[in-house]
């Protein structure tokens, strides 16, 4: 039987998609895997936390639960969110924890196959901590997407 | 039907019954000959062994079954106890423990036969001689007989609704068939106590303990029934058996929860009258069976009389005592804590807009009010739901005493009080831990060896003391010795020898601070490291656990006179009463429980004391903490006004807390920050306010 594959020489791979939501910070476009996305809300009124990391701006009241808040842009090391009536905070939910990820707008949902996702090449950007690789749209557009397991690191 | 549904019954019980055998072992261990102690022990090692076996675990059932042996001979007197035969004991009972652990964990109870410790039980038995050798055989049968003539006396008073069971045809020709291969036909009735929860399980455990003996005929109410729960207090079996009708008697009295069973020999009733030629039959061999059992009864009587009856007696008197009560699943009351908790929240926003729009309607506001006091009991009743007795976990602690004492060789008692003071369930369970950390350091670095305290003028036996008792919302835990102390120079020694600090930095601290190293990670001043503790990783461990909590643990101690541990820790950790104050324009609440006083102070009665800031306060000097620095924000307070200052307490000491103002006392629900937020030790937690903002709750105890 095995041989038989060889012959053909071509092995055919089934496209596997996965939903991505697309954020923007500045002009850079990212996708955040949509499993892990609990909710989308409209920026509110966030509560200061003394002594905690810098990216972390504070505390917010999600239906009665308290979620912490971080800045994409400070963990990576841009200029600090300018709140417009874009910005939103992606809450994510990964197990029984929830953080909210403030964003300077959310652009829509895309479908990527994790086949063509380009894993190398990018190392040289500044983010590259945070990418773990480059998604295709099916229209050409290049969307770089998180890690959300480097970005909830320390 | 499956044993498995069984399982979280079995594993509750049986550690109950485990416990009895720990406490009444210790007892026994003080007092030898305690008649009461012995039966209380045969009575407990009894029920597990039945129990064992009707779930199936062979291998415990054995191991309680050669325990039950040995008290049976001590029962009898014919054995002494001793030392070393309480030893073996408290090794079984660890072995049944590790059984337990096992099946609670994969619902089979492992490989482990235990030999040594089986062993070991039967050289006990042996060793009263060879006279007696066969004798344990003989005896161990004895209590079976006792139950069975208490049956037959109540048979007597009329609890034999057996009797009057009729079969149907298809049954009785079943009936004769049994009888045709030479077995015995019983009825029994089986009477369930009337405080029992569970009523068809019990009912199926019977039915199993019978199964393994013989077979069921017939039932009343129907088998379907009785699964069903549909039947009052009692129910009726007609079986078929190849054993006596006493062992199928006391097989089934193992089960728990279960009053009595009485039976006889059946004599079929059909329920069509033709039938008469297999309702005559049974008669002859009715008769017969009777004359054996009697016989066999009344040989074991005269020896055994006294103290078999005994423990039948006791559990009689035992029956009333238990309180009616629900077993619940923990995570059910979680949801109506959480349910009260978003209540509280709701009702808060609403007095709060009420407030907003100055509503002069007098009778909202009485509404609202009369909300308040209903939210306010409905939160105070399911607290008290969740409150449990510290019981459970310090009812381990006398036997871990005992072990210690024998393993470190110093003698040692331990006195509790207090143990019915209630906490929170979710505290109870942690609070194991800790407190057995806090004994252990007791026994060992505490208590002199029993040389020294000859020595020393002390009594050789020396005393560790565990109190509890509620005081205000918090409930006090004590771990007290009357042993050597904390000696603070070795403690100071060993911070300068770890290099924690300098000589001179050592000698400037106060006895208070000294003794606080001892919290700190990595030090132990044990000289000796033992296995007992000395780790270094005893009372830091414990200081973090409490804090968890929410509570705090302080040591008082006297060189040469004993060291007293309190451990504090709030009555709840949901709920709380707290006082909203304003720093720098942001809320923040802090607990009630820790305030003292809230006094107005001038700036000009600011003092400094060793470049810190202090306030005297009729007499007494207490530090100032200016909460805007402390929090990385500014005050918005006019600096020459006069000041708010919230004192608040930790412990014995006291200090001033700095804000802007205050808005008042509110009931505040206790939210996590969660995972991502864990630098701030400042901040405890945070609340939801009224208006749908997060205030943060400041733990005073960090300020110190």
């Amino acid at each position: 039987m095995a041989n038989e594959l060889t012959i053909a020489g071509e092995v055919i791979v089934e496209p596997e998609i996965v939903q991505y939501i697309v954020i923007k910070i500045g002009d850079e476009q990212y996708g955040i895997d949509i499993k892990y996305i609990d909710n989308i809300v409209r920026m509110q009124n966030i509560t200061r936390v003394p002594k905690i990391a810098k990216y972390l701006k504070g505390v917010i009241n999600l239906r009665g639960e308290v979620v912490a808040v971080m800045s994409l842009r400070l963990k990576m090391g841009l200029k600090d969110d300018e709140i417009t009536k874009d910005s939103r905070i992606i809450i994510i939910k990964i197990g029984h924890d929830s953080i909210g990820i403030m964003v300077d707008s959310v652009k829509e949902v895309v479908n990527i196959d994790v086949n063509t996702v380009e894993k190398v090449g990018f190392e040289n950007r500044d983010d590259s901590t945070f990418v773990q690789g480059i998604g295709k749209q099916e229209n050409g557009a290049l969307i770089s997407l998180l890690d959300l397991n480097a970005v909830l690191s320390e | 039907m499956d044993v498995g549904q069984y399982l979280d019954i079995f594993l509750d019980e049986t550690k109950e019954h485990l416990q009895t055998l720990n406490t009444q072992l210790l007892a026994l261990e003080q007092d030898s000959e305690n008649e009461d102690t012995i039966n209380e022990i045969f009575r407990a090692a009894h029920t597990v062994k039945g129990m064992a076996g009707t779930m199936g675990y062979k291998r415990m059932q054995n191991l309680t079954h050669d325990m039950e042996n040995v008290f049976s001979e001590v029962r009898n007197g014919s054995i002494k106890v001793n030392a070393s035969m309480i030893d073996v004991l408290f090794q079984c009972l660890d072995a049944l423990e590790e059984y337990l652990a096992n099946i609670q964990e994969s619902a089979d109870e492992g490989t482990n036969d235990n030999e040594p410790l089986v062993k070991a039980l039967n050289d006990i038995l042996n060793s009263k001689g060879g006279e007696a050798a066969a004798a344990p055989e003989a005896k161990a049968e004895a209590p079976a007989e006792a139950p069975a003539e208490a049956a037959s006396e109540e048979t007597a008073g009329g609890n034999d609704k057996w009797k009057s069971i009729t079969l149907t045809p298809e049954e009785a020709k079943n009936l004769e068939e049994q009888k045709a291969q030479g077995r015995n036909i019983f009825g029994i009735t089986v009477s369930v106590q009337e405080n029992c929860l569970l009523k068809a399980a019990r009912a199926f455990l019977v039915f199993k303990a019978i199964e393994e003996n013989g077979e069921v005929i017939t039932s009343t109410p129907s088998s379907q029934e009785i699964e069903d729960e549909k039947f009052e207090l009692d129910f009726s079996v007609i079986i078929s058996s190849d054993v006596a009708l006493e062992k199928v008697i006391e097989e089934i009295k193992n089960v728990s929860e279960i009053a009595d069973a009485v039976g006889g020999p059946y004599e079929a009733v059909v329920a069509s009258e033709d039938d008469e030629a297999p309702a005559e039959t049974p008669k002859e061999e009715k008769t017969a069976v009777a004359t054996t059992t009697t016989e066999v009864a009344k040989k074991a009587e005269p020896a055994k009389q006294a103290p078999a009856k005994a423990p039948e007696k006791k559990a009689a008197d035992k029956k009333p005592q238990v309180n009616r009560t629900v077993r619940v699943d923990i995570e059910k009351l979680d949801v109506l804590m959480n349910l009260v908790s978003e209540l509280i929240i709701a009702k808060n926003s609403l007095v709060s807009s009420a407030t907003a729009s100055a509503s002069q309607n007098n009778s909202f506001n009485e509404q609202i009010e009369y909300l308040e006091s209903v939210t306010t009991n409905l939160h105070e009743s399911v607290m008290k739901v969740r409150m449990v007795p510290i019981e459970s976990v310090v009812n381990k602690f006398p036997r871990m005493i005992r072990d210690l004492s024998k393993k470190l060789n110093k003698p040692m008692e331990l006195y509790m009080s207090g143990e019915e003071t209630e906490l929170d369930r979710t505290v109870v369970d942690e609070i194991g831990d800790p407190l057995m950390h806090l004994l252990r350091n007791s026994a060992d670095h505490g208590l002199e060896s029993a040389e020294v305290r000859a020595e020393r003028g002390k009594p050789e036996v020396g005393s560790i003391f565990l109190d509890a008792y509620q005081e205000g919302n918090n409930v006090i835990i004590e771990v007290r010795d009357d042993g050597n102390g904390i000696d603070t120079e070795a403690v100071r020694k060993k911070a300068v020898e770890r290099g924690v600090m300098s000589e001179e930095q050592a000698a400037a601290l106060t006895e208070d601070e000294v003794v606080g190293l001892l919290f700190n990670a990595g030090f132990s001043t044990a000289k000796v490291v033992s296995d007992v503790s000395g780790r270094g990783v005893g009372l830091d461990v414990v200081k973090s656990k409490i804090e968890a909590l929410s509570g705090e643990v302080s040591v008082k101690t006297k060189l040469g006179e004993g060291s007293t541990f309190t451990v504090r820790l709030p009555l709840t950790l949901a709920i709380i009463q707290a006082l909203m104050v304003v720093v720098g324009g942001e809320k923040y609440a802090i607990s009630l429980g820790n305030i003292e006083t809230i006094e107005d102070i001038l700036p000009s009665d600011i003092k400094t004391v060793q470049s810190k800031e202090v306030i005297n306060l009729r007499g007494t000097v207490i530090p100032l903490v200016r909460l805007d620095e402390v929090l990385d924000i500014e005050s918005k307070r006019n600096p020459e006004d006069s000041m708010v200052v919230v004192i608040v307490k930790k412990g014995d000491k006291l200090a001033g807390l700095v804000v802007d103002e205050l808005i008042g006392q509110q009931e505040i629900v206790i939210k996590s920050l969660g995972k991502y937020i864990t630098k701030c030790k400042i901040i405890s937690g945070a609340t939801i306010l009224g208006d749908g903002e997060v205030a943060l709750i400041i733990d005073t105890n960090t300020l110190f």
